[in-house]
């Protein structure tokens, strides 16, 4: 039964990745639609990003009071000034770790 | 000047996509983890790496399905979790639309958030590079890689990778990265905010639905900001 799940969930999820250039959908968008395309990077993962950062993984509560706020905050911090994002992503990740295991 | 043959674009697109592994690694580790303590099989757990290949549907799928949720509602979840892919899709059709079968097929496969957000950028330059599709392919392929190999890595380190490390971070870690540097404008710094408010108020919606209707919400406010920013 997993199995059936998986490929199913999977072929749908390879169906939407493929959808608008598949074939199966032979007229192309507008023009006018760019002016919103241009917004789906940061759409889709900044919602991500803040329901990473500002849920508690417990309860599903929404916080401002916790330790990933901080280390998120920073990592905006570090990609805004370095654009790196190997430095982004260690600031991220090394700071969570200290504010969880050495404060 | 000449545009880049199909092999450097392919290079472009690997070293494009490396520094995200950073997070990448960690997360399909976290991921290889979760897995076997869910009760998944090795086999279940590494080839779900590959049938499903996006992270938070399959820590998602491995979690409902430990929970014992009804079939229908894990397929139901982790499809509606993945739905933000056709806005991936409707973005980069135009590029794509004039490739061959094969192509689209396998790069329909490949476009996950991280190969999507990387290499569209290089389809939007002007004039956008006559081979850019090798691009994807290897930013794509890239990210393939790695995530089998740290789901493998996972599931062989198995509970001896403390939770304590907070690995699970490194994904909006890389998606902070991706995104912070394209906040140039307000209209994109607000797009990001209302989503994310979006996100953290939707969550008790059903089904995940809090993702793409986040997701719909920060477009359709970036895409009036510039339209009133630009009529004032």
């Amino acid at each position: 039964m997993i199995w059936i799940v998986m490929v199913s969930a999977g072929f749908a999820t390879f169906l939407m990745r493929m959808s608008m250039f598949s074939g199966l959908i032979q007229r192309p968008l507008p023009p006018s639609v760019d002016r919103y395309l241009k917004y789906v990077p940061i759409a889709v993962l900044s919602s991500i990003i803040a329901a990473s950062i500002f849920i508690e993984p417990e309860t599903h509560a929404p916080t401002v009071m916790n330790s990933r706020v901080i280390a998120g905050a920073i990592a905006v911090f570090v990609a805004l000034r370095t654009k790196s994002v190997i430095a982004t992503i260690a600031a991220g990740l090394g700071c969570l770790w200290v504010f969880e295991n050495l404060i | 000047m000449a545009h880049p043959t199909p092999t450097q674009e392919f290079l472009l697109g690997i070293r494009d996509q490396l520094p995200l592994q950073l997070g990448v690694v960690p997360f399909g580790m976290v991921f290889g983890v979760l897995g076997i303590a869910s009760g998944l099989s090795d086999w279940q757990t590494i080839l779900m790496s590959s049938i499903l290949f996006g992270g938070a549907s399959q820590v998602v799928f491995a979690q409902l399905w430990m929970a014992g949720a009804a079939p229908w509602i894990v397929g139901t979840s982790v499809t509606v979790l993945n739905l933000r892919h056709v806005l991936y899709s409707v973005t980069i059709a135009k590029y794509l639309r004039p490739l061959s079968l094969g192509w689209r097929i396998i790069l329909g496969y490949l476009l996950t958030d991280e190969a999507f957000a990387v290499s569209i950028k290089r389809f939007e330059n002007t004039p956008p590079p006559e081979n850019a599709h090798f691009h994807l392919l290897g930013s794509g392929l890239t990210l393939w890689s790695f995530w089998q190999i740290s789901t493998i890595a996972g599931v062989l380190l198995g509970a001896t990778l403390p939770a304590r490390l907070n690995l699970d971070f490194a994904i909006p870690m890389t998606f902070i990265a991706i995104v912070a540097p394209m906040l140039r404008h307000s209209p994109h710094l607000l797009a990001a905010l209302s989503s994310g408010l979006a996100a953290v108020f939707g969550q008790d919606l059903p089904w995940n639905i809090w993702i793409i209707a986040a997701a719909l919400t920060g477009i359709l406010v970036g895409a009036f900001a510039e339209r009133w920013t630009r009529a004032t």
